[in-house]
């Protein structure tokens, strides 16, 4: 059977696209799917560290789209997760190195020896964009509560309809505390501005910080709340598309002093 | 024999409760005075207080001899009432009443864009009619319109409503936020307060945007009859 090709692109930067990127490709491959994860962003590479692989890159998908080796060889295979394989991006090189008729021709490739192929977009809507989104099977929308985000993944979204793709949408980063105080959209607000398929939620954590500096899979880590969130997504994504998607809340301490006294886990 | 050309310089007829005087203007005064007098004579009392109707054509700029038939009638043969003919409809205000007895808009061609869905940050609907949206205008988007602009959906974007200089356009929408909004050659910036949710119109008065409820002040409200746009 042929792969799936996911791109996951956000409009807006520092939005959490990279983290979701491997969270998700991690998290297929622990359901037992063959996944490549793939750096679109040429100059900006990102997605070695994010995993902890950086010191295994021999060859980048540069090298790939111009035929200076194999898949295979720009391939680095996760120690710790199997069947999990990052495609790096080149530092040296910038966005106008890749043609659209090449990432098409590479697509072809990727498809035939991969379950999934999760492809992660650079910030913007320019040239690294249109070679991430050109041979996408499906596109998933990264977007924090924030006002300018919401309005970048709207821009997004617009552009991916333009090309038949019908994105779906994972809200990023919510605090449940602050939307409770009205600082901070909930991801009602942003689904009403976007109103597309929502795919999941995922909180704020901490965790997410220190597995990204560490080069660990934030999905290993049993007690990660955004881990758990992207373990989530991932089966969603993987078939199970009735999985309910949980709501992030807020305790209040008295909540949690019942909590407590009934011995419920908090 | 009849000669149309010599037709009678002056006629008259019975309409509903009076009399319909038809002169000729451009005969001389002394014969149409004269041919007046002659009908009105043989009316005798029938022309007492009657109410008279002078008409004397399209052709303006005959009000002296108006007012001189009119005194002479009053005065001679003590009719009642003497006025002009009511004045005729324009023609095209008189089409647009008849749409509504003849079903005109069955084969009227509509000068109106109507959308369906959602229109997003960074698209841009420009066009020299006017758009009619089923949906809402996200923050970003962008609307210009050389007639009106209506959303039945949340308006967040920007709008520009009769452009380039049409000032009676208006702009409305469900709930009505735009981040900018130009009517013609007038510009406003959006409220400062979020979460407007009421129906509400644009409109230019007195060289400024005001902005109303529409429930309160529906614009539509004193128009006696529906016209197509």
């Amino acid at each position: 059977m042929e792969g799936k090709i996911i791109v996951v692109t956000s409009g807006k930067g520092g939005v959490g696209k990279t983290t979701a990127t491997s969270s998700i490709g991690a998290a297929l491959a622990l359901e037992g799917n063959r996944v490549a994860i793939v750096d679109m962003d040429i100059g900006l590479r990102n997605l070695d560290v994010v995993m902890g692989l950086e010191n295994r890159i021999v060859f980048n998908i540069v090298d790939v789209v111009q035929d200076r080796c194999k898949i295979e060889q720009a391939a680095i295979r996760d120690r710790r997760i199997e069947n999990l394989f990052l495609i790096p991006a080149s530092q040296s090189d910038n966005k106008d190195v890749l043609t659209t008729a090449g990432i098409e021709r590479i697509a072809k490739q990727l498809r035939s020896k991969f379950d999934y192929i999760i492809m992660d977009s650079p910030a913007g809507i320019e040239r690294g964009f249109e070679n991430s989104v050109v041979s996408a099977d499906e596109a998933l929308v990264i977007c924090t509560p924030d006002v300018s985000a919401v309005r970048d993944a709207d821009r997004v979204i617009g552009l991916l309809y333009a090309r038949s793709l019908s994105p779906k949408l994972i809200v990023n980063r919510i605090e449940p505390a602050r939307v409770m105080r009205g600082e901070m959209l909930s991801h009602e607000d942003v689904l009403e501005v976007l109103s597309i398929d929502l795919v999941g939620l995922v909180p704020m954590d901490e965790k997410v910080l220190i597995s990204s500096n560490t080069g660990t899979p934030l999905v290993l880590q049993t007690d990660s709340k955004a881990g758990a969130a992207f373990r989530q997504i991932a089966r969603r994504l993987n078939g199970e598309a009735d999985l309910p998607i949980e709501m992030p809340v807020y305790k209040t301490s008295m909540w949690q002093k019942i909590s407590k006294t009934f011995g419920l886990k908090q | 024999m009849i000669h149309f050309k010599n037709a009678a310089p002056v006629k008259i007829k019975g309409v509903g409760g009076g009399l319909w005087i038809s002169l000729d203007p451009s005969r001389p005064e002394d014969l149409l005075i004269t041919e007046v007098d002659k009908i009105f004579k043989k009316l005798k009392h029938l022309a007492v207080n009657a109410s008279v109707v002078i008409d004397m054509g399209d052709a303006p700029g005959h009000e002296d001899l108006f007012a001189l038939v009119k005194t002479r009638l009053i005065e001679k043969f003590e009719v009642g009432r003497v006025t002009s003919p009511p004045k005729k409809q324009s023609v095209p205000t008189q089409r647009i009443r008849q749409r509504d007895l003849f079903k005109g808009w069955n084969h009227h061609r509509s000068d109106v864009l109507m959308l369906r869905g959602r229109v997003r940050s960074g698209q841009k609907i420009d066009t020299r009619r006017h758009v009619v949206i089923f949906g809402d205008v996200n923050p970003g988007a962008e609307i210009l319109a050389g007639g009106d602009i209506i959303v039945l959906g949340r308006l967040s974007g920007k709008v520009h409503a009769g452009n380039p200089e049409n000032e009676t356009a208006i702009v409305f929408a469900l709930a009505f936020d735009p981040t900018s909004i130009k009517i013609g050659t007038i510009t406003a910036a959006g409220s400062e307060e979020t979460s407007h949710a009421m129906p509400e119109f644009a409109c230019v008065k007195n060289k400024s945007i005001l902005v109303q409820d529409y429930m309160k002040t529906n614009p539509f409200k004193k128009m006696p009859w529906p016209e197509a746009v």
